[in-house]
């Protein structure tokens, strides 16, 4: 017991003595810092301020945007951007007055993103302006001294060589919002310009490749010394596209004056090419950066210039969807395509009165000819008999009522009217009339353009649908290494090959035989095959703006062709909104895009204004008011 | 019997645990300024998640009576050891170290674990050897206690880990009762062994020792980090340049600065002042902690707490001294502060048993 005491005794002192070794440790250390900071502390203040090492990022290539062919798309060229060295400037305010008085810069804009770059450290600079021309550099570099603040930087700039053309498939570059920032996990950062939409947004880890990073001395001005090492950036892939440029540019001539969308798709593959939405806009736009009323005119433009009318708007597919019902109800053995209805031009329904959009009617009529002279009274009957349930099947398995899968974001998935959506979705019961009016496309039945494209090529390929995609391929601009896009299909349903020919030789005839409702659209060399729509505009919104627009009240038109029929290698589904009759408004452009593809003749000339190979800054801005239809460009 | 027993009378140390948490509050507040606008952007908030796994692993060391730890400490120290096995074997490289478990997103140091393990240990075998004078048997068990997890640790390699178990051989040798000449023979073995072992170091340790006995021979290779280190916190001066206004920091200058590196972006930011406060919280703590240690009511909580307090201080004491070249770069951390899920979550693990020891102070046996 007496041992233990002495020992606690002991080791009470030893920690004791511990006590005091550790407090003296401890102050020899903040000693040791009052030497570095204080005592020498000037010297590593003068070292800070002068011999600065910095990471500096290697921005990536983007990749190049080309089209089948390889015709360049997109591409990059230089651009001079300012930059603000908060360090360096001793008044902030005033920096700011000098440049705007200068350049004659939008002054709320510097000034916000000044504000905006004040959330990052002080001494990363903060970019002020981009796209300078050549003069505006040397004004800026002739006061480099008194204002050491301001420095400019060469950089890539994305340049769309077609402008609008494809605008659409392709999206645009714009600054990474701060929730992307945020939710890229360390990927971007603040003034990282990434892709927006289209293909840019798609595959924008592709294109943007790797960033690289320099360690560089630099001096107090922030002007580079020596180089310490660097690591290199990977640049980012070229990507090939399904966009055949040449058919492209016959559609975007096509819609210059006109709103809707046109798809040209191979049915074999899915590929994609040409894809037109109208209006447009010029993505370049977006790269030389958008002032805040340009914003406002381009969201406020009621036509929306920046949704993609093929994928993102739902319209009702009218007549188009004829072709649909009738290869399900064949498909399925539920019709006899040689039975025949007697049209006398009107049907009665649940005791209401449904017309045909042939007044006198079209008398005895079969599948066939139903299809060729699109016969309402026909498909009222086949409708009805079939049931809307089964109508339902028939268009979900043609892909409607649901997203295609096309490598773009924010397609729509379109709707397909059932019971069962009628008493969960809609909260009311489904009316027996209504079976009637989804029977010609009309009704509750909304699709996109891409939707009906896909369903088309699934039709002439008996029943095989494939994934829409504008992907072609991606090159390694090192290595040369080529990547394909693997064809996807979901099978949907089956046919016999004789039934698969009834409903073909219908659309062949509306186009090919006196009395088709787009007899006017034959295209020489190419037998084409196709069915209209029209889509009636009786919204009451549509009727109380007619006092002021007309136009406004005409009918949406559809055209949805495919050829040659002995073997297509092309569908294509054109929606004119407010276009008038399918016939006269939409089909003509599928014509123009078969005689491009084989070359039968050039039926309108090459636009003029999509040429931009004047180089950088030649381009016009077009100011977005401008894309609002109706007005003089 | 020493001491009055009173019943019930059970006393949470707030300094010890008051210091710990404002230490942990400052080590959020300046990763955060390290970190913001970087890749490492938000580790801030993990660093926040692990501090409260910390704080609920320290209410769960408080729970148990460490005389039970005790008891069972040479199953938890085969338990701890044998992921370190594990890794060595099979443990996936993480920054050229086999070191890490990982569970989902967030990756587990079991070294920082079997470091506690390795300090109950160490307070069980003192708690049998009531002699003053510290036994050549006793000695060879402590040699083996600390010597197998840092031969395990080292091997992984990570030899700043492995470095902080070496105080826990000290604490033994110094609170044990080593007579002077044992003193005089350990200094010839550390010569003896530091000069062999440099045959053994990997390239780049011997690289960084190099650079530290002379931190101007390669700039811009291992003696970026020193001098960057040293040009940070000398230019914080007094009152230092502001909070996240340090030039030097912001990432831009130390590749690790949220962790090993934390000292000097507060150096930088907020100056001697900010240094005094850390040192000074630091100091506080581990006055504190060994006064309770005067008081603990048995052997083993006393040497339980001595060795726990030994890791912490060491590693204070190498990192600060590291941020002004004073020691090599080695990896430690700065404890509670520095960016680190395992480090502080096992800081915090060793808080809750110091004070545990207090807490237990008059309680019945």
């Amino acid at each position: 017991m007496l041992r233990i005491r002495e020992d606690r005794q002991r080791l009470m002192r030893r920690i004791e003595v511990s006590r005091v070794a550790v407090g003296a440790m401890l102050s020899l250390l903040a000693i040791a810092y009052w030497f570095v900071q204080i005592a020498r502390g000037d010297y590593y203040f003068s070292l800070s301020e002068n011999n600065r090492i910095r990471a500096v990022k290697v921005t990536a290539p983007r990749g190049y945007v080309l089209d089948r062919n390889g015709a360049v798309l997109v591409e990059n060229e230089p651009a001079y951007t300012l930059h603000l060295y908060r360090r360096e400037a001793r008044d902030l305010a005033g920096s700011i007055d000098f440049i705007v008085n200068l350049l004659g810069l939008d002054r709320e804009q510097v000034a916000s993103r000044v504000e905006r770059g004040k959330r990052a450290p002080e001494f990363v600079p903060i970019p002020i302006a981009e796209n300078l021309g050549i003069e505006e550099v040397a004004m800026v570099e002739a006061r480099a001294i008194d204002h050491p603040e301001f420095a400019i930087t060469v950089s890539q700039r994305r340049l769309y060589k077609h402008g609008g053309a494809a605008a659409h498939a392709l999206g645009y570059l714009s600054e990474a919002t701060p929730e992307q920032i945020k939710g890229s996990s360390g990927v971007y950062q603040v003034g990282d310009w990434i892709g927006q939409k289209g293909i840019e947004g798609a595959y924008q880890r592709l294109l943007a490749g790797a960033n690289g990073e320099r360690r560089v001395i630099v001096d107090s001005h922030g002007r580079e010394v020596a180089e310490a090492n660097r690591l290199e950036a990977t640049p980012g892939q070229n990507l090939f596209l399904t966009i055949d440029l040449k058919l492209q540019k016959v559609a975007e001539e096509y819609f210059r004056d006109r709103v809707g969308a046109v798809v040209a798709m191979d049915p074999r593959t899915g590929e994609i090419l040409a894809l037109v939405s109208s209006p447009s806009y010029d993505p370049n736009w977006f790269t030389r950066r958008v002032t805040s009323s340009e914003w406002t005119g381009l969201i406020e433009n009621p036509d929306r210039p920046l949704q993609n009318r093929a994928v993102q708007n739902m319209y009702s597919p009218g007549s188009v969807f004829k072709v649909f019902l009738a290869y399900g109800a064949l498909a399925q053995g539920l019709v006899d395509p040689s039975a025949r209805v007697f049209c006398t031009g009107h049907a009665a329904f649940y005791g209401r009165e449904f017309r045909c959009h042939k007044k006198g009617g079209h008398g005895w009529v079969d599948l066939r000819r139903a299809i060729q002279v699109s016969c309402d009274v026909y498909f009222y009957n086949l409708g009805r008999q079939l049931g809307i349930d089964r109508i339902s099947e028939i268009a979900t398995a043609f892909g409607f009522g649901q997203p295609t899968g096309v490598d773009l974001a924010f397609e729509k998935s379109g709707l397909v009217p059932s019971e069962e959506w009628a008493r969960v979705k809609r909260g009311s019961r489904w009316y027996p009339g209504e079976t009637i009016s989804v029977s010609i496309g009309q009704g509750p039945l909304l699709v996109t353009g891409l939707q009906v494209a896909r369903a088309l090529a699934g039709l002439i390929e008996g029943g095989r649908l494939p994934t829409p995609h504008l992907f072609y391929s991606s090159q390694d601009p090192r290595t040369g290494e080529q990547l394909r896009y693997k064809t996807e299909f979901r099978e949907g349903l089956a046919i016999s090959p004789e039934k698969l020919a009834i409903v073909k030789d219908g659309m062949w005839a509306v186009v090919n035989e006196a009395g088709g409702t787009a007899f006017g659209s034959r295209v020489q060399g190419v037998e084409m095959g196709g069915k209209t729509g029209t889509v009636q505009v009786v919204g009451r919104e549509t009727t109380i703006k007619a006092g002021a627009d007309r136009s406004r009240l005409q009918d949406h038109a559809w055209f949805a062709g495919f050829g040659p029929v002995s073997d297509p290698t092309m569908v294509v589904v054109v929606f004119v909104e407010h276009g008038g009759h399918g016939n006269l408004a939409a089909a003509p452009l599928a014509k123009a895009l078969f005689e491009a593809k084989y070359g039968i003749a050039a039926p309108l000339p090459p636009p003029p204004s999509l040429s931009t190979d004047a180089g950088a800054g030649a381009t016009p801005r077009i100011a977005p008011a401008a894309l609002r239809r109706g007005e003089p460009r | 019997m020493i001491g009055r027993v009173i019943p019930g009378t059970r006393r949470l140390d707030l300094v010890v645990l008051g210091c710990a948490l404002a230490l942990s509050a400052l080590g959020i507040l300046f990763i955060d300024s390290a970190t913001t606008g970087t890749r490492y952007e938000g580790l801030a908030s993990r660093q926040a998640i692990w501090i409260a796994v910390g704080l609920g692993a320290m209410i769960v060391a408080l729970l148990f009576d460490y005389r039970m730890l005790l008891k069972f400490s040479f199953a938890i120290y085969c338990a701890c050891l044998l992921p370190l096995v594990y890794l060595l074997f099979f443990g996936e490289t993480i920054a050229n170290v086999r070191s890490w478990i990982r569970f989902g997103q967030f990756q587990f140091q079991p070294a920082e674990l079997s470091k506690i393990a390795t300090a109950l240990l160490v307070a069980y075998l003192f708690e049998n050897e009531e002699d003053a004078r510290l036994h050549a048997s006793t000695l060879l068990k402590l040699s083996a206690i600390v010597g197998l997890p840092t031969l395990l640790v080292f091997l992984q390699p990570d030899m700043g880990l492995a470095i902080t178990f070496v105080p826990l051989f000290f604490v033994g040798l110094l609170f044990g009762g080593m007579p002077a000449r044992g003193w005089v023979a350990i200094f010839l073995i550390v010569v003896v062994v530091l000069g062999a072992g440099w045959f053994f170091l990997k390239d780049y340790q011997k690289q960084r020792i190099g650079t530290f006995l002379n931190p101007d021979s390669d700039v811009l290779g291992s003696g970026y980090q020193v001098r960057q280190s040293k040009i940070a916190v000398g230019s914080g001066g007094f009152a230092g340049k502001g909070f996240r206004s340090g030039t030097q920091s912001q990432l831009r200058f130390l590749p690790v600065q949220h962790t090993d590196f934390i000292l000097a972006v507060i150096a930088e930011e907020w100056g001697f002042l900010g240094v005094i406060l850390v040192l000074g919280l630091f100091a506080a703590l581990f006055l504190r902690a060994m006064k309770l240690a005067q008081t603990a009511r048995d052997r083993g909580g006393v040497f339980l707490v001595l060795a726990l307090t030994g890791m912490m201080f060491f590693s204070v004491v190498i990192n600060a001294s590291m941020m002004i070249g004073l020691a090599p770069t080695t990896g430690i951390p700065l404890p509670l502060v520095s960016y680190g899920g395992s480090s502080i979550a096992t800081t915090f693990l060793a808080i809750g048993l110091i004070l545990g020891v207090e807490y237990r102070r008059f309680a019945n046996a």
